[in-house]
């Protein structure tokens, strides 16, 4: 299986690369067999792709060590579910494991648009054709996942400790999903820049395919969060680690693209802007995979053998020179038909967001190439910790958190003094009411209480502004259509989903900062070492060390566990079993943390060290309002649902579409 | 030879086929693409323009009653995009004309 697993991505090589050149010529030269023989190329390379993914699987659920991959991520021992996740464990196979979703998401467009957009599509094939080919190039030449051991051992060196969780089969498939998912609008901006189709059309077909990738990436972050928060051991959730950072970075432009988009739709302008933001957005994602795995960047979410560094720096610079070629060269074509009317409008506010939003993305890029440059211009490496990023972006993300309370109510074209008061004073007043009692409850005595009190402030005014725009929309409907409030809330949503289900996704946000806000000024913690039977107190908790014991799970794993009785006003409400894991042939045990959540706040414990005499060192984290972040996750996923559920009508219109389309373009339908 | 060879040589084989039954099949080799319609384009543009136009004004009506848009911009673009939509149902029921004349001839 190995060997046919090598020689289908060596045949997916050939066929992709016949795919370019056979669409190319065919557009060329007016070939319609040419084009139908390379129309066949996408599902045949993605045949391959699989074929060698499942060979990959098949060689890890074998224990096959003669594989040099599996035999540095897999051991007899681990769980069938890591041997599975085992697969995008290393720069290897997660370059597979990428190529695997890129051709995924290639024949998914091949087969929804066959037959229709005949203008675009194939050239956008093309482009995912040609970026499929790059990782194939990488995966045949450079990091091939089926290299052979010529004397294969009798067990595996088995995956990194911390990869052994559960987050870890879901948190990179995720994030992958949204990296690669943007591959599709790119793919198709590059096809409208190629062939002058700079009409909206690029967007519709690419609004859904935006959005689930926005989706994914955003929920990749956040898992990521959330994975770093229970398996790191360090009490926080985000570092501003590069490579988080490389997460983020194409998460922010593509928030600012799917906002200023409907600027486009609306009216008709920010042509250039949008083409500008996709297109970042992509090149951001192969930034990331680029400090990922180019060895520059130091992080505990590098891969081991960084050495495709150059791979992707040229990759890299030959998308970036494309990219600004065509935008320059179809200038003209990207002119906007209409200008802002007025500051104080609607539109303003969405080009305000996307300029705090560049804001944020150009200070986190800056951060994380600023070592990077420092080496390069002085010789010295300075790194650019979480001061300098929290410096920069709190403030600006304070910003955009008001405006995301603004850009939903404020007037279209411009907003007259009379309407600001009508629209904002009950969100302003609400939010200063709750601003004076919190004021009043909670003084701030620091700069982190300070902005976490601004934030909180703002978020109230946000929701409130949420809040009566349902109200308002519900009442609307009900008058103009004479139905019950519930039922027009209902078809309200129902017939406005991408704009309700927007809404619903800045709930989602508005949770992500307020849980950011209590968890980053109001937290503490305490480090002690304990015999058994001490006690240790954080605020009104009081945890007593009952006990330590070892498990030995299986030949590999030992657990070490201590056992915590946690008080609260004198009675017992949880038991804390925080553990240190040992793994044979791994120098540095594992903390697994032990964490009791709660809305109001998380109570956090590490095992930090142990004695002979039982006696341990514990750390213990009081993060308040932690759980809100991962609430808000689950929010934004509801909202993003809503927003690309089918609808019926535009279904109906793209199909009314279709007909006329089929009617002037043959060459797809044999 | 064994096994995997030969569905290694399945595979080439089968590849080379589908990839190669359009270049000597019954496809003429300079068979051109079939030439862009520019009455079939500009209709189907009319088209998806007369759907976002009818959109628009549901969604400025909508608007205009949750307070965002003010009465005279609300007057304003109503009749820009009434006007606009008229104008391209006209233009829509001239194409159709044509094009039913042409298929005639």
């Amino acid at each position: 299986m190995n060997d046919l697993g090598e020689f289908a991505l060596m045949v997916a090589l050939a066929t992709a690369l016949y795919g370019c050149i056979g669409y190319v010529l065919a557009a060329r030269g007016n070939r319609l067999d040419l084009y139908l023989s390379a129309d066949k190329t996408p599902v045949i390379v993605w045949g391959c792709v699989v074929v060698a993914s499942i060979a990959l699987w098949k060689a890890f659920m074998v224990d096959d060590f003669s594989l040099e991959y599996v035999w540095a991520y897999s051991n007899r021992d681990l769980d069938v579910f890591y041997k599975v996740s085992s697969f995008w464990g290393g720069q290897k196979g997660s370059l597979l494991f990428w190529t695997l979703l890129l051709t995924s998401y290639m024949v998914v467009v091949y087969f929804q648009n066959r037959k229709r957009n005949a203008k675009l599509v194939p050239y956008a094939l093309v482009v995912m054709l040609t970026i499929t080919l790059f990782f194939l190039v990488l995966l045949n030449f450079s990091t091939n996942p089926f290299e052979r051991i010529p004397l294969p051992p009798e067990d595996g060196r088995g995956l990194n400790p911390l990869l052994q969780n559960y987050w870890m089969v879901i948190h990179p498939p995720t994030l992958y999903l949204g990296y690669v998912g943007f591959t599709v609008p790119f793919a198709f901006a590059l096809a409208a820049l190629i062939t002058k189709n700079l009409d909206d059309s690029w967007i519709r077909l690419t609004r859904k395919w935006t959005l689930i990738s926005w989706f994914f990436l955003c929920m990749g972050n956040l898992f990521g969060a959330h994975w770093a928060y229970l398996e790191l051991g360090w009490g926080g959730y985000w570092a501003w680690d590069p490579v988080e950072n490389a997460a983020f970075m194409p998460l922010i432009i593509a928030t600012a693209y799917l906002h200023s988009v409907m600027i486009q739709e609306k009216k008709d302008m920010m042509k250039v802007w949008n083409m500008s933001l996709i297109l970042l957005t992509f090149v951001m994602t192969i930034f990331g995979t680029f400090i990922t795995r180019s060895g520059l960047i130091q992080s505990v979410h590098t891969f081991d053998e960084a050495t495709l560094g150059y791979y992707f720096l040229a990759f890299l610079g030959v998308i970036i020179v494309i990219c600004v070629s065509l935008i320059a060269s179809r200038l003209p074509l990207l002119r906007s038909k209409n200008e802002l009317d007025s500051f104080l409008s609607r539109e303003s506010s969405f080009l305000f967001n996307n300029l705090v939003l560049l804001g944020i993305a150009f200070a986190t890029f800056w951060g994380t190439i600023f070592p990077i440059v420092s080496e390069a211009v002085r010789g010295i490496k300075i790194t650019v910790g979480p001061p300098f990023y929290n410096q920069v972006n709190v403030p600006i993300g304070l910003v955009l958190l008001a405006l995301i309370g603004i850009g939903p109510v404020i007037a279209w074209r411009r907003a007259t003094w009379a309407h600001l008061r009508k629209n904002f004073f009950k969100p302003v007043l609400i939010a200063l009411v709750f601003g004076v009692g919190l004021w009043i409850w909670a003084l701030p005595s620091n700069r982190a209480e300070v902005y976490s009190f601004i934030a909180f402030v703002l978020c109230v005014f946000v929701m409130s502004t949420i809040i009566i725009e349902f109200l308002k929309g519900t009442l609307a409907r009900s008058h103009l259509h004479e139905e019950t409030p519930l039922q027009a809330l209902g078809s309200l949503v129902w017939r406005s989903k991408s704009r309700y289900g927007g809404y619903i996704v800045h709930v989602g946000v508005v949770f992500i900062f307020a849980g950011i806000a209590g968890s980053q000024a109001y937290g503490t913690h305490i480090e002690q070492h304990v015999k058994v039977g001490e006690s240790l107190q954080i605020r009104d908790y009081t945890l007593k060390y009952e006990r330590l014991g070892f498990i030995q799970e299986n030949p590999t794993k030992t657990r070490a566990v201590a056992q915590l009785g946690v008080y609260q006003n004198g009675r017992r409400v949880w038991t804390g079993q925080p553990e240190k894991e040992f793994y044979k042939g791994q120098n540095q045990p594992v903390s697994e943390v032990d964490v009791r959540s709660t809305w109001k706040e998380d109570l956090y414990i590490i095992l930090a060290d142990f004695k002979e005499d039982d006696s341990a060192t514990l750390k213990i984290y009081l993060n308040p309002m932690v759980s809100w972040i991962w609430m808000g996750a689950w929010i934004i996923a509801f909202g993003t649902t809503v927003s690309v559920w089918p609808d019926r009508l535009e279904a109906r219109r793209r199909l009314e579409r279709m007909k006329v389309q089929d009617a002037v373009f043959s060459p797809a339908q044999e | 030879m064994n096994l995997v060879h030969f569905i290694e040589l399945l595979l080439v084989v089968g590849i080379l086929i589908v990839v190669g039954f359009p270049l000597f099949g019954k496809i003429a080799r300079k068979q051109a693409f079939s030439a862009v319609d520019p009455l079939g384009e500009e209709f189907k543009h009319l088209l998806v323009r007369k759907e976002e136009v009818l959109l628009s004004i549901k969604e400025l009506e909508f608007d205009f009653k949750t307070d965002k848009m003010s009465p005279a911009d609300y007057d304003e673009m109503r009749q820009k995009l009434e006007g606009e939509a008229l104008t391209l149902m006209e233009r829509l029921d001239e194409l159709e004309r044509r094009k039913k004349k042409g298929g005639k001839s």
